[in-house]
């Protein structure tokens, strides 16, 4: 614990101070401003300035400025080098001729003013074209962003057989576009900020203002506001910086590249973080069970849904405690096997080498490898490790006599069982305590299970995710918050948001149970 | 406070190692023992114990079993658990009893007591109290479990099966665990009864791999008969006839054949399918009586007779004939059994005990050898004939020259 703290402590003393700096003001030469972007950026290649001479016999002079790739090339050569050098070919110089060259000649519509440089640069980076002039002490940015961003593709994680294929992408204006497409309300409210104090990677919230819980909104600001670093680069940056609990297991904050997820989050009362540079967006507060949850579940038939989520549920506990209660019945409780069961097992052990628990444990770990492996090594030679894989976990040690074959169906299940669970971080938690049960089990039998069962669950009801119990609505339970947790009800039974989540407009809709209409 | 995290997590994670895994068995380290057999020799007991071998039962080349699947261990001492425990030095591994399936005891054993062996078997903590016991008719147990068998590979399951399939189907044998057993032993105006398993053949032909080769075994082992117990000491056998009918009064038929003769002297059968006994006592003037009424339904099995058996008055006249026929094997059950052991094996002191427990006090000082042996016995037979089976008159009615 003191290591910790140790190592959380150190403070660098040397920070990057480009903020520490006062501002600096537009100069009115355009030479001098020139000279300083140079220097500010270190001459980057990428940046791209561009001086023009217009008007009467060319005496003003026209700085534009913009990183290349960052913005579309094409529109600066028709809206912006096209007017300003065809249109003003015969204007005299006026006093307020940046003033009048915003106003009618540049016919772009996102334009602000600048009077400071720094601010100006800051939004180069996020694709704004700068132009300053030769004699004025201001200048101002156009929105042209554009370059190459990855198009809406179907997410690779959460595929679905029926339901929207659109994923998120990279780019944080698609994605909040993605969103609002979906729910079409001015309610629908978006907050930006910038974090990082290098990258000033841009984070947007967003929710519905009406529905969703202020205290958790609130909370989430609060703890925006408190992260320090320098760079964001993923939404688990965030995630990390902001969750309940460090040392935990399970994950309090859940992750999605699916905007129809999100907004059935959004219209729960939840608030969703977006991070520009990742199509992964997280949503709070989140709740033990929704990470067995699938986008699908409201796409299906409810009683298929129901009978999907039982079986997810299912898998979980196989995926926790095949490998452990094998171990423990087939060491210690011997008696609760049926005997021909037993039999059978028994001759498959004969001449195995290694305790049940070595065995178990070896295997599981040569999955975890495989499983790894399969995820890290290039593509193209990806064939390979399923064949390896499967000799060497299906036949070759079987017939070597290492293994017996019921562990190898034991391990099997609990590694088919673990991909049901849809949400990824989930598994990999179960996946590890499952290592746990499996030592309990090894030196206790069901005693160990049991105990590290009961410990398990006393973890779990201790977690908040945003102040809302993590495994409501089951402890705290709550009846008619049932009707979309373990169970989905049919889409008329959805009359009220769930109650933990936003105490606030709690009604969906008017409970209508489909009927035939009347005959005479 | 992380210091005190510490000092109570430490002690935590060191546990895990010091426990040396307790009582942890692998699978291969453990001998399944299915069947266990006691003899008497000379005043100590003979234990045999069949042990599976695995790898034999569930070789994945089906079919060319090369071996024996099961072997046989035989200690002697002068108690069970000695002899258990003297197991070890000729078993390579621990004994496992938790999955014993039948208890064959010698009819010596039986003939001078089993109550004292039952004790072992009734204690430890690793037996159940659902396994059969039987007893082994005119041969020792460990003869009984050294024979082969064919189907089921382990002899042992083989007992259990044939047992339990045969009580299903066939009434004369009756299939008894544990803690029945002990039930009965201990009941007043109760004596238990056990199944009896004969080997036919040689013995010693069945413990080769031979036996097993033949399509028709040179040995092998069937269930004969009942053996009649007074508490823990065995009296003698009961034939087949006999143990039907201590079968219907005990209401264990699930389903047996009744053998009658029509008015011509042929014979039909008539299957059991349900057969509901009732027991009754009174005691009046001190003097008990039994009033056991049968109600059974069933299907005709085989027509002999010529009988036209489309008419409502025939079946009639059938089962009036199959009721006197089962009303005179149960009376025949109990007389032999009040007259050769006059002793109470079917209850019916238990019952007078639940009806009329003051009178009880008086009988039970001599009930097995006075009252029970001059008690009157009232049998009332009901049956009725549900179906006909596919065909209604058999054909043979037909058959002209």
């Amino acid at each position: 614990m003191k290591l910790f703290k140790k190592m959380f402590k150190q403070k660098t003393t040397d920070s990057i101070s480009s903020n520490s700096e006062e501002q600096q003001k537009i100069k009115i030469s355009l030479d001098q401003n020139i000279k300083y972007i140079n220097e500010t950026l270190g001459n980057s290649d990428d940046l791209v300035s561009r001086i023009i001479s217009v008007g009467q016999e060319n005496r003003m002079e026209i700085g534009i400025f913009y990183i290349e790739g960052l913005v579309d090339t094409q529109h600066i050569n028709d809206f912006i080098l096209d007017p300003l050098m065809v249109r003003l070919e015969n204007i005299d110089q006026q006093n307020d001729l940046p003033t009048v060259i915003q106003k009618s000649i540049v016919s772009v519509a996102k334009v602000q003013d600048a009077h400071h440089l720094d601010t100006a640069l800051s939004s180069l980076f996020s694709g704004q074209v700068i132009i300053l002039f030769d004699g004025f002490t201001k200048g101002f940015t156009v929105g042209l962003s554009g370059g190459k961003s990855r198009n809406v593709t179907e997410p690779s994680q959460e595929s679905v057989i029926r339901g929207p294929k659109e994923g998120f992408t990279e780019t944080i204006r698609t994605n909040t576009a993605l969103i609002r497409r979906k729910i079409n309300s001015p309610n629908l409210w978006v907050e930006s900020m910038n974090i990082g104090t290098v990258t000033e990677t841009k984070i947007s919230l967003m929710y519905i203002n009406g529905i969703v819980n202020k205290k958790v909104l609130k909370e989430v600001k609060t703890r925006l506001d408190k992260i320090e670093i320098d760079g964001i680069l993923e939404s688990n940056y965030i995630e990390e910086l902001i969750q309940d609990k460090t040392f935990s297991p399970f994950p309090t904050i859940n992750n999605t590249e699916r905007p129809d997820v999100v907004s059935a989050s959004l219209l729960e009362g939840r608030v969703a973080i977006l991070v520009d540079g990742t199509p992964f967006v997280l949503v709070v507060p989140s709740l033990f069970i929704e990470f067995f949850h699938a986008a699908e579940d409201h796409y299906q038939r409810w009683d298929f849904s129901t009978f999907i989520r039982t079986l997810r549920i299912m898998s979980f506990f196989i995926t926790l405690l095949a490998p452990s209660l094998f171990i423990a019945i087939t060491t210690f409780h011997q008696e609760m096997i049926p005997t021909p069961l037993l039999i059978s097992l028994a001759a498959q052990r004969e001449g195995v080498p290694f305790p049940a628990f070595i065995e178990a444990l070896m295997m599981e770990i040569t999955f975890e490898i495989l499983r790894e492996g399969g995820i890290r090594m290039p593509k193209s030679v990806g064939q390979s490790i399923s064949i390896v894989g499967t000799l060497v976990i299906g036949t070759a040690a079987v017939e070597a006599g290492f293994i017996s074959a019921a562990m190898v169906i034991v391990v099997s299940i609990t590694a088919i069982a673990s991909f049901t669970i849809p949400a990824y971080n989930m598994s990999i938690s179960i996946r590890m305590i499952r290592f746990i049960f499996m030592g309990l089990a090894a030196s206790f039998g069901l005693f160990g299970i049991t105990i590290a069962f009961i410990g398990l669950i006393l973890h779990l009801c201790s977690l908040r995710s945003f102040g809302v119990p993590y495994m409501s609505p089951f402890g705290p339970f709550n009846v008619q918050d049932q009707k979309d947790s373990l169970f989905r009800f049919p889409l008329w039974g959805f009359k009220t948001r769930p109650r933990l989540i936003s105490q606030q407009n709690r009604k969906r809709m008017e409970s209508r149970y489909p009927k035939p209409p009347f005959d005479k | 406070m992380t210091k005190k995290i510490i000092i109570l997590l430490l002690p935590c994670i060191l546990l895990l190692f010091i426990t040396g895994c307790w009582n942890r068995r692998e699978l291969n380290d453990l001998a399944i023992s299915l069947g266990e057999g006691i003899d008497l020799e000379g005043d100590s007991y003979r234990i045999s114990t069949q042990i599976v071998i695995p790898g034999e039962i569930a070789s994945k080349s089906t079919g060319s079993s090369s071996n024996i699947p099961v072997r046989l261990f035989t200690t002697k001492e002068d108690t069970v658990f000695e002899a258990m425990r003297e197991m070890t030095t000729v078993s390579p591994r621990i004994i496992y009893h938790s999955h014993l399936r039948v208890l064959v005891i010698g009819e010596e054993l039986a003939r001078k007591g089993i109550d004292e062996v039952l004790d072992y078997f009734s204690r430890d903590h690793e037996l159940r109290t659902d396994f059969y016991i039987v007893i082994a008719k005119d041969t020792s147990a460990e003869n009984v479990l050294s024979i082969l068998t064919a189907i089921e590979k382990i002899p042992a399951n083989s007992i259990v099966s044939s047992l339990e399939t045969s009580e299903k189907t066939w009434a004369p044998t009756t299939a008894v665990k544990l803690d029945e057993l002990i039930q009965d032993l201990v009941t007043e105006g109760k004596n238990p009864v056990l199944p009896g398993i004969e080997i036919i053949g040689d013995p010693s032909n069945g413990k080769s791999k031979q036996n097993i080769e033949s399509i028709t075994p040179s040995s092998y082992l069937k269930y004969s008969s009942i053996a009649v117990f007074k508490k823990g000491k065995m009296l003698g056998w009961l034939d087949r006839e006999q143990s039907k009918g201590y079968n219907l009064i005990m209401n264990n038929v699930e389903s047996t054949i009744a053998d009658v003769r029509c008015p011509d002297k042929k014979k039909f059968n008539f299957e059991i399918k349900k057969s509901q006994a009732e027991v009754t006592a009174n005691v009046r003037n001190n003097t008990p009586k039994i009033n056991v009424s049968i109600k059974a339904e069933g299907n005709i099995g085989e027509m002999n007779c010529e009988l036209d058996l489309t008419k409502q008055t025939t079946i009639e006249k059938l089962q009036k004939l199959i009721e006197s026929d089962l009303k005179h094997v149960v009376q025949d059950a109990i007389k032999s059994v009040q007259d050769e052991y006059s002793v109470d094996i079917f209850g019916f002191g238990d019952t007078i005990h639940r009806s009329d427990k003051n009178s009880w006090k008086s009988l039970k000082k001599e009930w097995n050898e006075k009252h029970f042996s001059e008690l009157e016995v009232d049998v009332k037979v009901d049956v009725k004939i549900r179906r006909l089976g596919k065909i209604s008159n058999s054909f043979l009615t037909e058959i002209k020259e």
